[in-house]
């Protein structure tokens, strides 16, 4: 009795340690991370722990009793099955696991062969790696590397195209007739051309890289240096004459980048000596045709005033408005001479105008009444309009802003219908006096306007109303308020008329004033 | 029409106290596994709560069972075993193709057949060394004999000797865990499992024909 007791203990003890290795082994399969299966012989999936459930999406009883290759690439799988059960054991062999929705998931698969007491092969377990985050990863690194790769093949593009202008820009640089000379931020010269060279007659490698205050040492290079400055501000197609025969029109370009960052200046030499030269004979020419053109007409002026006056005898009716004609005639000759000859000296940088303290109210009040007559005859309205205060005084060439006020005057009424109004009207503030002169003639086409103040302008329409003019007029105004530092402008709109504006500077600095002289 | 005929498998009906004393009076015993299949299958698909309406099932007939305290190795009446079938089969209306699903299930989460994986080497052996070798792990009384094999006209006969449980178990469930142990045994969708005899119907023993495609 007491030997049964003892073995119903030891059966107690057995199954009580049987449901602690049950325990033990259910928890330890159950916590192991990664997918396992038992699977038989035959390829029959005898076992599932909770990993592959999770990872399938399957239940226990849809998994075991199924054959293996239902949730793998088949053909892939039985080959690894064939090869688990021949070498024993298989390790890290990449496959695509299929889960309950059919999505393939890439995991990495070890197996290893499972034996009885006997030692007969009853399966073999098969333990997943799920690769799909390293896959990922590895996805991740591969586009990261492509972009990566894409990048430097961008930057190598770009380097090389960059590379490409750069040779482009230099050869344009090397073999541009201009004159080019590269200063950098700092001011120094980075680059200079053959042209530039030959221009300065310098050599590159001799001033490389200096400054502005060491080029000033080089012979030659003093009116450039002179005209650069040490701020390098814009210059516009200014001359300067490096030697006799020798003149060169300078700009300079700020190198910007973003509109804000300046990487260094260009300058631009171009070499204007034969233009110069051109210009000057023309104007030698000019001169002297007119010079000589205006002695016979002078002559003619004369005997002509001599006939109308009797001197030479009397003459019919009808003979004195022939020699009327005739002397008309001739004047218009005269004042175009007189125009080429204003042009010439213009050209020639000889038209300085002589400055004056002058009462400009009176000189245009002047002008104004020399124009009354034939504004009468055309039956057009002539206003002046002067100022309530009294105008301050204004230092000018007499001669040269009354010829200014005249040639304004004489479009305004030429340009003016009968029947048709021209004010004359004075203005002024503390720094400067106002002429404008409107009319309500016939107006410049818009299209026209910018070449207003060029040389031998002339409106279409103007040209065909049959009108006199040598188109020298506005030109020689201009040059003549803006050599007393003043300006010019208008407003003009086709058949409704225009108005020409000018306003002369009032120095009352007496330190100013004496400047001038 | 007799108390225990399997046509009577389709009525769920109130489970009469005399019908609960007879099935308790049968003297087998059986492994706890049996039973901790069954609440793990009503946990899965009813939840807790099913599982506990189980329980409270159990509790009412006079034969209360707590699943999880079940040992899966020891041994229990075989009763509770026919108890917890129609208990559940009432409680949760099951039909007779829930009740051989959870034959089904059992042998794919039974901890006896685990250890009997390792036997597992081909469909001869497993007919015929290992079956009678699994029926005894699990009951105290009765003997499975395999009588034909035909691997390649794919069929199979068992006969069960000397157990009478309850027709719920022997016809409905049992044909369910055969078919289990047979999916882990051969390459197939489609497997048949049905008792042929009855010792329920007047029959010497109960036996049961397999078929797989």
């Amino acid at each position: 009795m007491a030997v049964r007791e003892t073995k119903k203990e030891k059966i107690s003890i057995l199954l009580e340690d049987l449901a602690s290795l049950e325990s033990y082994a259910r928890d330890l399969f159950g916590f192991f991370p990664n997918p396992v299966l038992l699977v038989s012989s035959s390829g029959i999936i005898l076992e599932a722990n909770p990993a592959f459930e999770k990872i399938t999406g399957h239940k226990t009883e849809e998994i075991v009793g199924r054959p293996i290759e239902d949730f793998f690439e088949k053909e892939k799988m039985a080959t690894l099955v064939e090869k688990s059960l021949s070498k024993g054991h298989i390790g890290g062999e990449e496959i695509n696991l299929f889960d309950k929705n059919k999505n393939a998931l890439p995991v990495s698969v070890s197996t290893m062969l499972r034996k009885n007491e006997s030692g007969e092969v009853v399966g073999f377990f098969l333990g997943l790696f799920d690769l799909t985050n390293s896959k990922k990863a590895e996805e991740n690194l591969r586009n990261a590397q492509a972009a990566l790769t894409n990048i430097l093949e961008d930057a190598e593009e770009a380097r090389a195209r960059a590379e490409e202008e750069k040779n482009k820009t230099r050869a344009i640089i090397l073999n541009f007739t201009d004159g080019i000379l590269v200063f950098n931020e700092k001011n120094r010269l980075a680059l200079i051309n053959p042209s530039a060279e030959r221009l300065l007659n310098i050599k590159a490698k001799n001033i490389m890289n200096g400054s502005i205050s060491e080029l000033n040492n080089f012979s030659g290079l003093e009116p450039l240096t002179k005209a650069l400055g040490t701020k390098f501000e814009e210059i516009f197609r200014k001359e300067i004459s490096i030697k006799n025969d020798l003149i060169l029109e300078l700009s300079t370009v700020p190198v910007m980048v973003n509109k804000d960052k300046r990487l260094g200046t260009l300058v631009i030499l171009h070499d204007v000596s034969r233009d110069k030269i051109i210009e000057r004979m023309k104007s030698e020419f000019v001169s002297l045709a007119a010079h000589q053109l205006r002695t016979p007409l002078s002559a003619i002026k004369w005997t002509m005033k001599m006939l109308m006056e009797g001197d030479l005898g009397p003459i019919s009716k009808e003979q004195r408005e022939f020699i009327e004609k005739t002397y008309h005639s001739n004047e218009r000759m005269i004042g175009l001479i007189n125009d080429l000859l204003d042009l010439t000296r213009i050209e020639e940088g000889r038209y300085l105008y002589k400055p004056a303290l002058s009462n400009f109210e009176l000189m245009v009040e002047y002008v104004v009444n020399s124009y009354k007559e034939e504004a009468a005859k055309k039956k057009i309205k002539l206003e002046f309009k002067k100022t309530e205060g009294k105008l301050p005084s204004v230092r000018l060439d007499a001669e040269k802003i009354k010829l200014a006020i005249q040639n304004l005057i004489d479009n305004a009424v030429k340009y003016t219908p009968s029947g048709g109004l021209v004010t004359i009207s004075l203005n002024y503030d503390k720094d400067k006096v106002e002429l404008s002169v409107q009319d309500n003639g016939v107006g410049i086409p818009e299209d026209q306007q910018k070449r207003v103040f060029s040389k031998f302008f002339r409106g279409a329409n103007v040209m065909r109303l049959d009108t006199e003019g040598s188109g020298l007029g506005l030109f020689i105004t201009k040059n003549i308020i803006e050599a007393h530092g003043g300006k010019i402008w208008f407003e003009s709109a086709k058949d409704r008329g225009s108005t020409f504006h000018f306003t002369l500077p009032v120095k009352t600095e007496f330190e100013s004033f004496l400047k001038e002289f | 029409m007799r108390e225990n005929d399997p046509s009577s498998k389709n009525k769920v009906g109130e489970i009469k106290e005399d019908e609960v004393k007879k099935i308790m009076k049968v003297k087998i015993e059986t492994r706890g596994v049996v039973l901790k299949t069954d609440g793990e299958y009503i946990l899965e698909k009813e939840g807790e709560k099913g599982l506990k309406q189980l329980e409270a099932e159990l509790k009412r007939l006079g034969h209360p069972i707590k699943y999880r305290e079940i040992e899966t190795m020891a041994f229990y009446p075989a009763g509770l075993r026919a108890l917890s079938l129609l208990a559940i089969k009432k409680t949760f209306n099951f039909d007779d193709e829930k009740i051989q699903e959870m034959g089904v299930v059992a042998t794919k989460k039974s901890l006896i057949i685990k250890l009997f994986i390792r036997y597992f080497l081909s469909v001869q052996k497993v007919f015929f060394e290992e079956a009678p070798r699994i029926w005894q792990k699990h009951w105290t009384k009765g003997i499975l004999t395999p009588l034909k094999l035909n691997e390649e006209k794919k069929y199979a006969i068992l006969k069960l000797e000397n157990f009478d449980l309850h027709p719920l178990y022997c016809s409905v469930y049992l044909p369910g865990y055969f078919s289990g142990i047979l999916q882990m045994l051969i390459k197939t969708n489609k497997i048949t499992a049905q008792e042929t005899k009855c010792s329920f119907r007047g029959d010497e023993y109960h036996e049961y024909l397999l078929k797989w495609l």
